[in-house]
């Protein structure tokens, strides 16, 4: 019993001294030296009994100091060493332990390098990433194809005018609405005997019996997963009929399955992914044992109800105001624009008719409009223009309007004029004019013509009074023509007399007359007028002769004159000799000219 | 509240669903079977002072023209296992039935019923086969859906079997 602690003792008191020296037989130890011959058999003895085992043992030692060696002896058992722990159970122990180890390792990996943990998991991230991306796009589509069907409808126009009621965009408001659903029923199914854990159910709402319905569910989820070969955990996660929709969402122990009404957001199905995993965490051990028996899961309706929160509110009422307005402002637009409409094609015509009543020869009795049908009467000169131009040159259409023309004769000078120059047809030296009814005679014209037109102009419509230039008053015109008469008069004597032939003298009188006239055109003139008794001879003949032969003839005439009635204070002869011939004498007709008495009438102002 | 889904299984026309039509109101129509291969009813039977819900899967029987579905059995507490005592032949596709089940789903409860008890006089049945039956433990009943000789008893029978 003594030597047991001794020998489990010795290997540790050679410890130190195995360490520092070489593994070979040690030295005689300083200890053992006092005690000579027996220390030296008991060493030899032990040497000789324990050799092996201290050798063993010496290299047991070795391998346990040896950090190297240590390493190597745990490293070629750390995987089976693990594996045994988790076969007897300690699982989680070990996760936990591990756990932080793992996360400082991948943490130190992705620092160093983040390209080989990427690699690492590329296989992995790909269909996650992908699948992701799939979802994210068949969600879209799904509300983007939602919204093409409704845009067309009367729906559609409905939103359009919301859309513009509202100043939102059409896409938004088409969206808004066409999320519109409610969740009537909510079923947790469970996944292996197709019975019901828990059921939620909207107010309200019709309901089958949860336990046939999820029946039917699973099975109809089991027919399809067999019919296509399909793998667990790809069954139908939704199914379509009419505006009714069931959503299936599935979970390792448990289904989840919502009937909607309308059209869900996408939302919902992430409100449903995240109560069935809360469902497959608070119940995880109850949803393994799953027996039939509901009791343990009495408060899973609550989680399931979140399913039937999430909705898009639509307030009926105010929707169907909503529409009510947007009805009232279309057909206040509708009669704004029509009116409007009316407005504008009243304008043009009262503008059309405004020029009209403006243009000479026109009046403008009525102007309405009869059944949309715009009516224009009045009436309108022969002479005035053509009011089809008018309307060719306005704005309005012609069609949607009519005109009923009376003739009349218009006072508008223009008219009047127009009018005044076709009745009285003036010579071109003749210019008429008519202003305020007044008609305005100018040019040259003789006095027959004046006389003429005085009296005719009365006939022509609109003209009250003629007003004759100057040089067309009839007294100008009478003493103008007495005058040219006169002076174009040549009294002819027989040669070397003074004698006035019978002809001569009745021309004489007949001349005094003109003079007479002459004198009364003068008067109506204000004015007096003398006449000049003008006696010639021809060239043959001394001149002192001729000269007294001349003045002879003068007074001759002129006493003549005066015996006709001609007053003698007008009258003053003279006698020019052949200084003053009328032509010259080439041949005897033209010598007789000569041998003449001629007259020049010289008017005076008073 | 305790529920159990139990499985009705036997060869085709054997009267599955006119045991399942005498035991309960149906909601679903009979075409289900025909279309998905399964009819589901339910039944509240009280056990003692327990009520349980049984929920009846009425499966397909396998014919020439469409084999059964045996992913309906899963989940299943138990079934009641049908033959026609007119026809031999499904009697003895009870007992492939029956080992059948024990290989997808393992052993779960279940009772034997031999239909159409009312024509007694034309079954091919004989007593040696029942009780051959018998020694393996089998429970049998023999019921009859026309007249509702022991439908209530065969499920009644088969909760107690999967409660006990």
């Amino acid at each position: 019993m003594g030597s047991a602690p001794r020998h489990s003792r010795d290997p540790l008191e050679f410890r130190p001294k195995m360490a520092e020296t070489p593994p070979t037989r040690p030295a005689p130890e300083p200890d053992d030296q006092p005690c000579e011959p027996e220390a030296q058999a008991y060493l030899e003895l032990r040497q000789l009994i324990l050799a092996p085992e201290q050798e063993a043992l010496e290299r047991l030692h070795q391998r346990v100091d040896d950090p190297a060696s240590r390493t190597e002896d745990v490293g070629s058992v750390v995987a089976e060493a693990i594996q045994l722990r988790r076969s007897q159970g300690g699982d989680e122990a070990l996760s936990v332990a591990l756990a932080p180890t793992i996360e400082t390792a991948l943490r130190e990996s992705v620092r160093k390098d983040p390209g080989t943990l990427a690699d690492a998991l590329f296989p992995v991230m790909g269909p996650a990433i992908r699948r992701s991306i799939l979802e994210t796009l068949r969600s879209f589509l799904e509300s983007f194809n939602q919204v093409l069907d409704q845009s067309l409808s009367v729906k559609g126009l409905k939103w359009r005018l919301e859309a513009l009621r509202t100043g939102r965009s059409f896409t938004e408001v088409a969206l808004l609405h066409s999320l519109v659903f409610r969740v009537e029923q909510v079923f947790l199914i469970h996944k292996k005997t197709g019975l019901p854990i828990g059921h939620a159910v909207a107010s309200a709402v019709a309901m089958q019996d949860p336990s046939l319905v999820s029946g039917m569910l699973s099975a109809i989820q089991d027919f399809v997963r067999d019919s296509f070969h399909t793998s667990q955990g790809q069954g139908i996660n939704r199914m379509n009929v009419g505006d009714l929709d069931v959503w299936v969402e599935e979970g390792p122990y448990a289904i989840l399955a919502c009937v909607i009404r309308g059209i869900a957001p996408r939302d919902l199905r992430d409100r449903m992914a995240e109560v069935l995993e809360n469902v497959h965490r608070e119940y995880s051990a109850q949803l393994d044992l799953f027996d039939g028996e509901t009791a343990p899961f009495v408060k899973v309706g609550g989680e399931l109800s979140r399913c039937l929160e999430l909705r898009f509110k639509e307030d009926a009422k105010k929707k169907s105001f909503g529409f009510v307005y947007a009805t009232a402002a279309l057909l206040f637009l509708l009669v704004a624009v029509w009116v409007g409409w009316r407005a504008v094609q009243y304008a043009r015509w009262d503008r059309l008719v405004n020029n009209l009543r403006e243009q000479p020869g026109f009046v403008i009795t009525s102007f309405g409009r009869d059944r949309g049908h715009f009516v224009v009467r009045g009436m309108r000169d022969p002479l005035a223009a053509d009011p089809a131009q008018f309307i060719k040159a306005s704005d309005v259409n012609p069609a949607d309007g009519e005109f009923h023309w009376g003739g009349y004769y218009a006072l508008d000078d223009g008219i009047v004029e127009q009018r005044a120059k076709s009745t009285l047809s003036p010579p071109p030296t003749v210019t008429l004019a008519v202003k305020s009814g007044l008609l305005f005679v100018s040019g040259a014209a003789s006095a027959n013509w004046v006389k003429d037109i005085q009296s005719r102009a009365w006939q022509v419509p609109g003209i009250r009074a003629v007003e004759l230039s100057p040089e067309l008053n009839p007294g100008r015109l009478a003493f103008n023509q007495a005058k040219t008469e006169i002076e174009s008069a040549v009294v002819k004597f027989p040669v070397a007399s003074a004698a006035l032939s019978p002809g001569e003298a009745l021309a004489l009188r007949n001349l005094a007359a003109t003079i007479q006239s002459l004198l009364q055109a003068a008067d109506t003139l204000r004015q007096s007028a003398n006449v000049e008794v003008l006696g010639h001879t021809d060239s043959t003949g001394a001149e002192a002769v001729n000269l007294g032969l001349s003045q002879r003839r003068a007074d001759r005439v002129a006493s003549e004159l005066g015996q006709a009635g001609v007053p003698e204070r007008i009258l003053r002869a003279r006698g020019v000799g052949t200084t003053n011939p009328l032509r010259a004498e080439d041949n005897e007709e033209n010598r007789q000219f000569n041998r003449s008495v001629t007259f020049r009438i010289s008017a005076l102002a008073p | 509240m305790l529920q159990k889904k139990i499985c009705m299984l036997g060869s085709f026309a054997v009267g599955k669903t006119s045991l399942v039509r005498r035991f309960v109101e149906s909601i679903y129509s009979d075409v289900y079977q025909t279309t998905v291969g399964v009819k589901i009813d339910k039944k509240n039977v009280k056990l003692g002072d327990k009520e349980v819900s049984l929920v009846l899967w009425d499966i397909y029987g396998e014919d020439d023209y469409q084999k059964m579905r045996w992913t309906y059995l899963r989940g299943a507490s138990g079934y009641l296992l049908v033959a026609d005592g007119t026809r031999k032949a499904t009697l003895e596709k009870a007992f492939t039935l029956e080992q059948k089940v024990r290989e997808v789903v393992g052993a779960i409860p279940f009772v034997f019923v031999i239909n159409k008890s009312d024509l007694i006089r034309d079954w091919e049945l004989d007593s040696a086969i029942e009780s051959q039956m018998a020694v393996q433990g089998w429970n049998i009943l023999r019921s009859s859906a026309k007249t509702g000789e022991g439908v209530e008893e065969s499920f009644s029978l088969l909760a107690q079997k999967m409660l006990g």
